[in-house]
């Protein structure tokens, strides 16, 4: 992952969630992964192409889901609904958009698609050939993974 | 825990495994660590125990928890999920913490697990084998995997696990006495010194390996060797023992290690010496890719030098490391005039804070925050610098990564070691500039009959 895209999207993920959440944010520590993960349970997927080409991959809990959402819109959710599901992809939209933009200043050109939420249990994610970026987050509503994989295009 | 129920244990709880359709030839306990569970061999455990107290051993390895006085025989403690990296609790003052007392077939020793559960017997063949994709552990120490109930249990190899060591150090013995035979018989030195020293060098390889993730092996045992007599005399007259006791006593092991110009620029006469080993490139195109970059210092010099040596090409230069705090600078590096070589301060152009890089030498260098050890996607290369850091792998990664440079390589493609690594390969030709030795890879197919070393004039 080229060292130029990693600050772009740190950056982005905490401005947004400290304000949509209005809470602390913690970080953990930055680290790679070779090709699959495990998803924790709720994954919204924002595919990425331009110069480049990868997708960043938004890991939570179904709990973590629902907890975010819930503030998100200023009312407690019970489930994870239609409403649930919209905002978290939005969420996701909302990061990975502010992310771009910042790369597009620095002069890399990215385009985004529109985000997926993929829900369920035991599931993993590959990328063949694509190790990722793990930006670990700790919210008071639990743990945030981001999964950066990008790929510079041959 | 005084004893652990075993009749609850065999009869009714499980009532999936007990149901008799299926022989029991296989009891193993079953304990959680870190959250998940494993099994062990039930023939494994001698006892099962809470100990509160164990003597600290000063210099041992990092899950080593101390010793303990089992009824007059004095056994190791060791703290499994510090092994199995873990994370652990600070145990409790006062509190004891649950121990199982396992015989391996070489010794007796203790494991400290978070919670004990119960004896279970089932079919050996319900074990299933680790399945090779799970290349995040170890799988060499586990005997497989049980479902059982809601759970999937781990079964751990303790034979395995606990004999590593061992079996690591015993390459690295052999290596020497195939090395050291002529030479023992020659100056006639006596079979006690050299165990001796032996052994100092299987105390220096594991201390090593610890505090610097620094492996000896056969890429660096003639230096390594080297050092620990140039070693043994420093330190006997600084009245201090051989053995490493502290991670910066391991640094001074290592500092003469390092090739020339480690985290900085090279200056001209050392980049000369890489030039006259580069290859003859026919595409318009070079490529070079540069594993372990850290800061950047040398990517550029290597950047140089390319640019350089081949004029009228495109060069790029793909930069990697996993150090992300080093590498998050190297895009932007800057430096000031001071010791800086001509050639490098030729691409660069004086701004506030000292010299930058000039646009065109970055847009050649990619540098990506990068595990060498995951997938590799880029295209084959021309060049590969990759000093120093195939000693901080362990041996098996060692010759993989040679395998995967092998692979990356064009052919007739240079390969650019650590200054005190070397290996033999007959797919691989010796190249030699002065002190510095560089390897030309060879077509597929074609291959030495003994690896040759020629002298690049």
């Amino acid at each position: 992952m080229r060292v130029e895209y990693i600050n772009p999207f740190v950056e982005a993920t905490f401005s947004v969630l400290k304000e949509v959440l209005n809470a602390k944010v913690e970080r953990g520590e930055l680290y790679l992964k070779p090709s699959s993960h495990p998803v924790l349970g709720v994954a919204a997927i924002v595919g990425l192409a331009g110069d480049v080409e990868g997708r960043v991959l938004f890991d939570m809990s179904r709990e973590t889901a629902v907890a975010i959402a819930s503030i998100m819109n200023g009312e407690e959710l019970q489930d994870l609904d239609e409403l649930g599901k919209a905002t978290i992809a939005e969420l996701a939209n909302m990061i990975t958009a502010q992310a771009v933009t910042k790369l597009h200043d620095l002069g890399f050109r990215f385009d985004l698609t529109p985000p997926a939420l993929i829900t369920g249990q035991n599931m993993e994610v590959s990328s063949p050939n694509v190790e990722a970026l793990i930006v670990p987050v700790m919210l008071p509503q639990g743990k945030l993974e981001i999964n950066v994989a990008i790929r510079e295009r041959a | 825990m005084g004893s652990v129920d075993t009749k609850a244990a065999e009869g009714g709880r499980q009532p999936r495994i007990s149901e008799g359709r299926e022989k029991v030839d296989f009891k193993m306990i079953t304990f959680s660590v870190g959250g998940k569970e494993y099994g062990i061999d039930i023939m494994k455990v001698k006892e099962i125990s809470k100990i509160d107290r164990y003597t600290y051993v000063p210099n041992g390895s990092p899950f080593l928890r101390g010793v303990y006085n089992l009824r007059g025989d004095i056994i190791p403690i060791i703290d499994l999920r510090t092994m199995f990296h873990l994370s652990v609790k600070p145990p409790e003052r006062g509190k004891s913490e649950n121990v199982i007392i396992l015989t391996t077939e070489e010794q007796v020793m203790g494991i400290i697990v978070d919670t004990i559960d119960k004896v279970v017997g089932i079919a050996s063949e319900r074990i299933k084998p680790p399945h090779p994709l799970f290349n995040d552990i170890n799988i060499q120490y586990l005997s497989g995997v049980v479902e059982l109930g809601d759970f999937l249990y781990i079964v751990l190899d303790v034979d395995r696990i606990f004999s590593v060591q061992e079996k690591a150090a015993k390459p690295i013995e052999a290596a020497l006495d195939e090395n050291e035979a002529p030479s023992v018989a020659g100056a006639g030195a006596s079979p006690a010194e050299e165990d001796e020293s032996d052994v100092e060098l299987g105390f220096i390889t594991e201390t090593l390996a610890a505090f610097k993730g620094f492996s000896v092996t056969p890429l660096n045992l003639v230096w390594v060797k080297g050092r620990l007599s140039e070693w043994r005399e420093l330190r006997s007259s600084a009245g201090l023992p051989v053995q490493l006791s502290k991670a910066e006593e391991a640094d001074d092991f290592l500092e003469s290690f390092f090739s020339p110009y480690t985290a900085e620029f090279w200056d001209d006469e050392y980049a000369k010496k890489v030039e006259a080993l580069l290859p003859e490139v026919s595409a318009g195109a070079v490529s070079a890719w540069n594993p372990g970059c850290g800061k950047g210092y040398e990517t550029y010099s290597v950047a140089a030098i390319l640019l350089r040596h081949y004029a009228k090409k495109r060069v790029k230069v793909w930069a990697n490391d996993n150090d992300l705090l080093g590498i998050s600078m190297a895009p932007t590096l800057s430096f000031h005039e001071e010791g800086v070589p001509k050639s490098i301060k030729a691409l660069a152009s004086k701004g506030r804070n000292g010299y930058t890089f000039k646009q065109e030498i970055k847009d050649s260098i990619l540098f990506e925050y990068h595990d060498i050890v995951h997938p590799n996607p880029f295209p084959d290369v021309d060049v590969i610098v990759a000093r120093d850091i195939l000693s901080f792998f362990n041996s098996s990664n060692q010759a993989s990564l040679i395998g995967l440079f092998r692979a990356k390589l064009r052919p007739g493609g240079l390969l650019l070691i650590g200054q005190n690594e070397r290996f033999e390969d007959h797919a691989w030709h010796e190249v030699q500039k002065g002190e510095l030795t560089g390897y030309i890879r060879l077509p597929d197919g074609e291959s030495e009959d003994s690896p040759k070393r020629s002298e690049v004039k």
